[in-house]
C-alpha cells in the first residue's frame, strides 16, 4: 500500500521533470536561453507577494471544479461538462446574489451557493438519468451539453440580463462581496486572491474524507470499480449514478464564487476561461484525489499565471503547451509505473 | 518419447518461490494431471512453459529439443496450446471469426471463409464438437464457448494442449462431454496436460499425476498406482489431515426429512420471469425453512442465477408471490471476480462496506474487522489491508463467505461456493455452511458440484429450462443417498430433461 503511494508521488515528479525537460527544448528552438526563462518565471511568481497571490487566485476555482469532476471520476462517470454545469450554476449564483443584496451576508451568501448548487445539479441530473434509462455514454451527452447550456446562458444573459452594451450582469451589492487575502496579509497586495481560496481547500478536504474514509465514499468507488458486485453488494447503483453525478456537477458552481463574490462582483461571458476543461486535467493529474487536487491546481495556476510573467521574453501560450506536456507525461509515466507495480506483483 | 521436459525450473516472484526446483517429464500422448492446492505454482509452471513468464533458471524440453520460448507465439508455432480458465473471445464475433482471428486464411479478394469453414467443419465432425460456426459468441453457452477455445487451439495445429481447469465453469454433463473430447485428443496423438482440483476427474482420465505443493514437485505415480487417498494426502501436506480429503467424509451427519410450516423463511408460489420475451422461469414452488439447506442444481443457464437474482431483490420483474419473513438476504454470488468483491478494496473495506451501521471507516475500525475475519476463517493475506487482488483465489472465496456469513442474514444464498477452490479451502467453507444451518438459518445452496450438493443438502430441486421438474426430500432423498450413483443417475437425468 505505502510502496504504492510512493511510486505515484515519484511517478509525477518524474513527469514534471520530463516536462520541464521537453519545454526546455522547445524554448531553446524559439531561441532563449530556458535557464532565464525558468529563473525569470519562478522569481516573477514565487519572488512576490503579488505573485503568489495571483496563483491562489488562479487555482482556486480549479480545486473547486476538480473536486466536482473527481467525485464524478470515482464513480467511474467520465463528466466532461464541467464547463456548462459551472457556468449556469455561476449565472444563477450571480443572479440570486443580485436579488438578495439587500438581505444579511448570512442568509444572502448560503442562498446565492446554494441556487447555484441546484442549477449544475440539474444539468448533471441530465446525462445523468440518460445513461440509466437508455445507456448512453455520459462523455457524448456532457460534451454536447456543454453547448447547449453555454448557449442558453448567453442568450438569457444578452436578451434580458446584462448591462447595456456589455456582456455582463449588474454588480452584486458589496456586501456580498468576499474579503481580499491583501486586506488580511499585506504582501497579497494589488493580487486578486480573495477568501475562496479558504473555501476551496476547506471543501477539497472535507471531500478527501468523504471519498476515502466514509461508507458513502466507499460505495461510490466501489461503483467505479465494478458495476456489477456494486449490485450483488447491496449497492443501489442507478441511485447512486445520479447522486454522484448531481452532486459532482453541482460542486463546481461553487467555482463561480472566486470570480462574481471575490473578484468582479458580477457574471460575465466567458467568465469561466476553460476551467471547466482545466479542471478535468487537473482532477487526473492528481489521481482523483481532493488533497493531490490542491497541488495540481496550484501546479496550474503557477503555469498560468508564471506565463503571463514570462510573457515577453516567450509567447505566454507555451504555458498551454506545458500544461498539456505535463499530462501526456503523467499519463505514459503512469503506465510504466503500473507495469513495475504489476512485475513486483506475485 | 517425453512431449515436455522440465528441468530444475525454478521461477520467483520477490522473495515468493512460486517454482522451485522442478524437474518431471510428460510422456507423449497421454493425459497428464497436474494438481495442488491454489498458489502451489501449477499455473505458474504452465506459464512458464507457454512463455508467457521467463524462468529464473532450468530448462525445458519440449519434444526432446530444448526450447526458450521469448512469448507464448513462440510455444504457439512449436505446437503448444493453451486452453486459460477465462475465456479470450469476442463477443461481437461470431465462431468462425473467432477462431481463424490472427490466422486467417487469405485468397486474393480477402479472407477465404469457405476455406476456412470447410476445414473448421472437418475439426468439429472429427472430434464431435457439435459447434455451429455462424453463431454468435454471445449467443452460445459456456460448453459452447469453452469449445470454440479447443477448435482455436486445434485450428492451431497443436500438439501439446494444456488445460487450466477446464471443468470449473461445466455442469456434471458437459463433464463428461469434455472428457470423451480430450480422449479423443489422446486417441489422434495429442498430448494433453489438465490442470485441475477434483480428485474424481484425475481418477477418471489421468495417465500420470504430478503433484505440486508449495511451488515443489512433491509427488509423481502413474495410473496402475494411482490412490485417491494418497493423492489428497499429497496436495494438501501433513496439516489437518482430521477436517476432509475425499468427498467421502463430506456426509453432513444428520440431514433432516421434515419440516414445519411455522418455519417458512421464504415462500415462491407461481413464479415466473420473462425477459425479452424468453421464460427464464415458469411457475416455480418454492419453500426454504428455517435450518434448512435447499439445494438446487440444473445445467448451467437452466434459471439458476435467475432464481437467485429474483430471491436476493435483484430482480423484480416476475408474475406470482414471493413472501418472505425475512428482512435481508446475503449472498455469495458464483463468481467472486465479476459479481463478489470489489477487488481493488481490502477484505475490511468490503466487509465494512456491506455491514450496516458504521459510516466513518476509521483505519483502527477496518483492521480489527480485518483481522476478525483472517482468525476466524484462516485466510492468508500477504499483509493486513492488502487489496483482495492480491489474494489466491480460495482466500478470496473464503473472505467473501466470511463477509456473508458476518452479515447475520436468516437467509444466505450460496452460489458455487467452492468454485476453482482447493480442497482445503473447499472442506473449510463447507464446514460453514453447514454450521450455519445448525444456527437456524435457511440456505439456498445452488451449485454444479453434485458431490457437494449431495453431502449438504436437505432437499434438492432441480431446474430444467426454468421449471423445477423434482425435488427430492425426505426419505426418499435420505435413502438415495446411501447408494449415491443411482441417484446421481437420476439426477443427471433430469437435468438434461429426460423424464423418469
Amino acid at each position: 500500500m505505502n510502496k504504492r503511494i510512493i511510486v505515484n508521488i515519484v511517478s509525477v515528479l518524474v513527469s514534471i521533470f520530463v516536462t520541464f525537460l521537453l519545454t526546455s527544448i522547445l524554448i531553446l528552438l524559439i531561441g532563449k536561453n530556458p535557464i532565464d526563462i525558468f529563473v525569470m518565471m519562478f522569481s516573477e511568481v514565487l519572488g512576490s507577494g503579488y505573485g503568489i497571490g495571483q496563483t491562489l487566485f488562479k487555482a482556486t476555482p480549479l480545486i473547486i471544479c476538480g473536486t466536482g469532476i473527481a467525485f464524478c471520476f470515482h464513480a467511474s462517470l467520465f463528466n466532461i461538462g464541467a464547463e456548462g454545469q459551472l457556468n449556469a450554476g455561476a449565472f444563477v449564483m450571480s443572479l440570486v446574489a443580485l436579488k438578495l443584496g439587500a438581505l444579511p451576508l448570512v442568509i444572502a451568501l448560503p442562498a446565492s451557493l446554494l441556487a447555484g448548487f441546484i442549477i449544475s445539479a440539474l444539468v448533471g441530473y441530465v446525462p445523468a438519468i440518460i445513461k440509466i434509462k437508455k445507456g448512453v455514454s455520459e462523455v457524448i451527452t456532457t460534451i454536447m451539453l456543454n453547448f447547449v447550456i453555454i448557449a442558453l446562458v448567453n442568450y438569457f444573459l444578452i436578451e434580458f440580463l446584462a448591462v447595456k452594451s456589455t456582456v455582463r450582469t449588474e454588480k452584486i451589492s458589496d456586501s456580498l462581496m468576499l474579503p481580499q487575502l491583501s486586506d488580511y496579509f499585506n504582501s497579497f497586495q494589488g493580487s486578486s486572491a480573495n477568501l475562496s481560496i479558504i473555501f476551496a481547500l476547506a471543501l477539497a478536504v472535507f471531500f478527501y474524507f468523504v471519498i476515502y474514509k466514509t461508507k458513502l465514499g466507499y460505495k461510490i468507488r466501489a461503483l467505479g470499480y465494478n458495476e456489477t458486485a456494486s449490485k450483488y453488494l447491496g449497492i443501489r447503483t442507478n441511485a447512486l449514478t445520479i447522486f454522484s453525478f448531481m452532486l459532482g456537477a453541482g460542486l463546481t458552481s461553487f467555482a463561480g464564487m472566486n470570480f462574481i463574490m471575490g473578484y468582479k462582483g458580477y457574471y460575465e461571458l466567458g467568465f469561466s476561461n476553460n476551467i471547466g476543461f482545466t479542471a478535468i486535467a487537473v482532477a487526473l493529474l492528481a489521481k482523483n484525489n481532493p488533497l493531490g487536487i490542491i497541488l495540481s491546481s496550484l501546479l496550474f495556476g503557477f503555469l498560468d499565471f508564471g506565463g503571463l510573467a514570462v510573457n515577453t521574453e516567450i509567447p505566454k501560450e507555451i504555458m498551454l503547451v506545458v500544461q498539456a506536456l505535463v499530462i501526456l507525461s503523467i499519463i505514459s509515466i503512469n503506465k510504466l509505473t503500473e507495469k513495475y507495480l504489476n512485475k513486483q506483483k506475485i | 518419447m517425453k512431449a515436455v521436459e522440465f528441468k530444475n525450473i525454478t521461477k520467483t516472484f520477490g522473495n515468493f518461490r512460486a517454482n522451485d526446483d522442478i524437474s518431471f517429464s510428460i510422456e507423449k500422448n497421454s493425459i497428464h494431471c497436474i494438481l495442488g492446492e491454489n498458489g502451489a505454482g501449477k499455473s505458474t509452471l504452465m506459464k512458464v512453459l507457454f512463455g508467457s513468464y521467463k524462468k529464473d533458471s532450468g530448462e525445458i524440453y519440449v519434444n526432446e529439443n530444448p526450447v526458450n520460448f521469448k512469448s507464448p507465439l513462440d510455444a504457439i508455432k512449436s505446437g503448444i496450446g493453451m486452453l486459460y480458465q477465462h475465456f479470450m473471445l469476442i463477443e461481437d464475433f461470431t465462431i468462425l471469426e473467432n477462431v481463424i482471428l490472427g490466422s486467417e486464411i487469405t485468397a486474393k479478394t480477402g479472407i477465404n471463409y469457405t476455406e476456412s469453414k470447410r476445414r473448421l467443419n472437418s475439426l468439429i465432425d472429427k472430434y464431435k464438437l457439435d459447434l455451429n460456426l455462424d453463431d454468435k459468441v454471445s449467443d452460445i453457452s459456456i460448453g459452447a464457448a469453452q469449445k470454440t477455445e479447443l477448435l482455436k487451439l486445434l485450428y492451431r495445429d497443436s500438439e501439446i494442449l494444456i488445460f487450466d481447469e477446464p471443468t470449473a465453469v461445466l455442469s456434471p454433463i458437459e463433464v463428461e462431454n469434455f472428457f470423451k473430447i480430450i480422449r479423443n485428443f489422446k486417441e489422434d496423438g495429442k498430448t494433453i496436460i489438465l490442470i485441475t482440483h477434483k480428485l474424481n476427474e484425475v481418477k477418471e482420465i489421468a495417465d500420470e499425476v504430478s503433484v505440486l505443493r508449495k511451488g515443489k514437485l512433491v509427488y509423481s505415480v502413474k495410473r496402475e498406482n494411482l490412490d485417491i487417498k494418497e493423492l489428497g494426502k499429497q496436495i494438501i501436506g501433513d496439516l489437518e489431515l482430521s477436517i476432509v480429503i475425499s468427498d467421502d467424509n463430506l456426509q453432513a451427519p444428520e440431514a433432516k426429512a421434515e419440516f414445519e410450516e411455522i418455519d417458512v423463511l421464504l415462500s415462491l408460489q407461481n413464479i415466473t420471469l420473462t425477459e425479452n420475451g424468453l421464460t427464464k422461469l415458469f411457475n416455480i414452488n418454492l419453500d426454504l425453512h428455517k435450518g434448512e439447506i435447499l439445494g438446487v442444481c440444473g445445467v448451467e443457464g437452466n434459471g439458476q442465477s435467475e432464481l437467485i437474482e429474483l430471491i436476493s431483490g435483484l430482480n423484480k420483474n416476475y408474475t406470482g408471490l414471493y413472501s418472505k419473513n425475512v428482512r435481508k438476504i446475503s449472498l455469495v454470488p458464483d463468481d467472486r471476480l465479476k459479481k463478489g468483491m470489489i477487488k481493488e478494496f481490502s477484505i475490511g473495506e468490503n466487509l465494512l462496506m456491506r455491514l450496516p451501521g458504521k459510516n466513518v471507516f476509521s483505519k483502527r475500525l477496518l483492521k480489527e474487522k480485518e483481522q476478525e475475519v483472517i482468525a476466524e476463517y484462516d485466510v492468508r493475506v500477504p499483509e493486513v489491508g492488502d487489496i483482495m487482488e492480491n489474494l489466491s483465489g480460495g482466500n478470496q472465496q473464503k473472505a467473501i463467505v466470511a463477509r456473508e456469513i458476518k452479515l447475520n442474514c436468516d437467509v444466505i444464498i450460496f452460489s458455487q461456493p467452492t468454485r476453482g477452490v482447493d480442497i482445503k479451502a473447499s472442506s473449510f467453507i463447507h464446514q460453514k455452511i453447514y454450521n450455519e444451518k445448525m444456527n437456524g438459518k435457511g440456505i439456498l445452496l445452488v451449485s454444479a458440484d453434485l458431490d457437494e450438493l449431495l453431502a449438504l443438502s436437505d432437499r434438492l430441486a432441480v431446474l430444467f429450462k426454468g421449471k423445477i421438474v423434482k425435488i427430492f426430500a425426505g426419505d426418499e432423498f435420505l435413502s438415495g443417498k446411501q447408494n449415491s450413483k443411482e441417484l446421481i443417475g437420476k439426477i443427471g437425468q433430469l437435468m438434461i430433461g429426460m423424464e423418469l
